[in-house]
């Protein structure tokens, strides 16, 4: 009786333990693709958004033509997967092909495939958490703290 | 007065419908009225009822907003956006807490009491105490989470209905967000219930209340914590931390699912394994004899 006891709980302490010591072998799907992938097609939309809240034209999401590149910080050798912190360069077009802009990210990505990106400028798209509407009201920043999530399955 | 033959005085025959009520219904019945009758239980159905609201009231009373979680910018803009933040907040280490507490007391109590001698005397088998008794946590667990989510969902909805921007910069209308609201704090009931059978388990196990709700909440915060390691996908998604976090997929564009149906399969392996064992231990264990 106390054996069974003992089993049952050595049962359900095992799995997790189990998931902790194998920590570090075997692939993640955490990858600079998938976030790179998520988070131009997050900023595009909240792109729009903050122009529509500013009171300027709206443009559409896919005329942007957003893409990311996305590298993890820290030594150069570090893998380039993973959650932790990663830098995120935005590039969109605004004013036709000839004229990309360029806005920068300081991202932390949860081992989940949530992730919190920190506007790293320009000043003028991401500096600030509040923007000034039309009508000289205050309100949200989109493009200041953008959370999103891609899949990881 | 003479009986005639072949039948009964009223009062002597079975209850009426006592006979055919199955054993476990009979046990999960007086189950539920004890914890209905409990202190900890009522308040903590208050609890579930008021908090929403007194985090509304709390959040509206500042200007700051809740930063560091999804969905926590935006609170002061949707209503919809606050049960999100609470979800984001409290859910992994609260939801443990909320069913560990009946469920990680309901075997342990009549060791504390001295009282399985009493109940296993009845004429119900120790199957039939164990199936009422385990499904007694198990309704408790689902009418807390399904009064929690009412009362966050309706506290949302009286801070505003405004369209909500999702986890893929999408901006959600009021009326699907609230579906997404439901869906989210619905999926919690999985990995809940996973919980559920593992204090069943602490509980059966040690005989002990105080172990018996405290451990599987200790299990709950370890997990958080090595939530936060890079696991490979697979020790990931063993975790029965993970299915908490499934909710992320649904307010992202194009919406993802997989976390959830993994999450599905890991809450469901949680508690078969978890349940499992709790009736292996029960019905071997000797009450009443020397061991």
């Amino acid at each position: 009786m106390s054996r069974g006891r003992r089993s049952a709980v050595a049962a359900a302490v095992a799995v997790p333990l189990l998931a902790v010591t194998v920590s570090g072998c075997g692939s993640t799907n955490l990858t600079a693709g998938r976030l790179q992938a998520s988070i131009a097609a997050t900023f595009a939309n909240l792109y729009v958004l903050q122009q529509a809240e500013q009171g300027n034209p709206r443009p559409s999401p896919r005329s942007l033509d957003s893409r990311a590149a996305c590298q993890k910080g820290g030594t150069p050798d570090i893998p380039q997967d993973g959650s932790g912190g990663w830098l995120c360069q935005i590039t969109y077009l605004v004013a036709g092909p000839g004229y990309p802009v360029i806005a920068r990210y300081n991202v932390d990505v949860q081992t989940d495939g949530c992730y919190a990106a920190d506007g790293d400028g320009p000043a003028s798209v991401n500096g600030s958490p509040i923007i000034t509407g039309p009508g000289y009201q205050q309100v949200i920043n989109p493009l200041s703290l953008i959370d999103g999530c891609f899949d990881t399955t | 007065m003479s009986l005639a033959a072949g039948r009964w005085p009223e009062f002597a025959g079975p209850a009426a419908g006592a006979g055919r009520r199955p054993g476990v219904l009979v046990v999960w019945r007086l189950e539920v009225a004890k914890l209905a009758s409990l202190l900890r239980v009522r308040a903590i159905a208050i609890l579930c009822m008021i908090v929403p609201f007194l985090a509304v009231a709390g959040l509206n009373l500042q200007s700051a907003t809740p930063g560091d979680t999804p969905f926590g910018q935006w609170v002061h803009v949707s209503g919809l956006a606050i049960p999100m933040v609470i979800l984001g907040f409290g859910a992994q280490w609260l939801l443990p807490v909320l069913t560990a507490v009946v469920a990680g007391d309901i075997f342990a109590a009549e060791d504390h009491f001295g009282t399985w001698k009493t109940i296993l005397t009845r004429s119900r088998t120790r199957g039939q105490l164990f199936a009422g008794k385990f499904a007694a946590a198990v309704t408790f667990a689902v009418a807390a989470m399904v009064v929690l989510t009412t009362a966050d969902l309706a506290a949302g909805l009286l801070a505003g209905r405004q369209p909500v921007v999702g986890l893929g910069g999408q901006l959600v209308p009021a009326g699907h967000a609230t579906m997404l609201v439901i869906a989210s704090w619905a999926s919690q009931l999985l990995p809940v219930l996973g919980f559920t059978a593992l204090a069943v388990l602490a509980s059966v196990a040690t005989r002990n209340p105080v172990a018996g709700v405290g451990i599987p909440v200790l299990i709950a915060w370890l997990l958080q914590i090595v939530t936060l390691i890079n696991l490979p996908a697979w020790g990931q998604q063993a975790l029965l931390s993970t299915p908490f976090l499934a909710w992320h997929g649904f307010w992202a564009q194009p919406a993802f699912y997989g976390p959830f149906r993994e999450g599905l399969l890991t809450s469901a392996g949680w508690f078969a394994v978890c349940a499992a064992a709790s009736w292996l231990v029960f019905a071997r264990r000797t009450i009443g004899g020397a061991a």
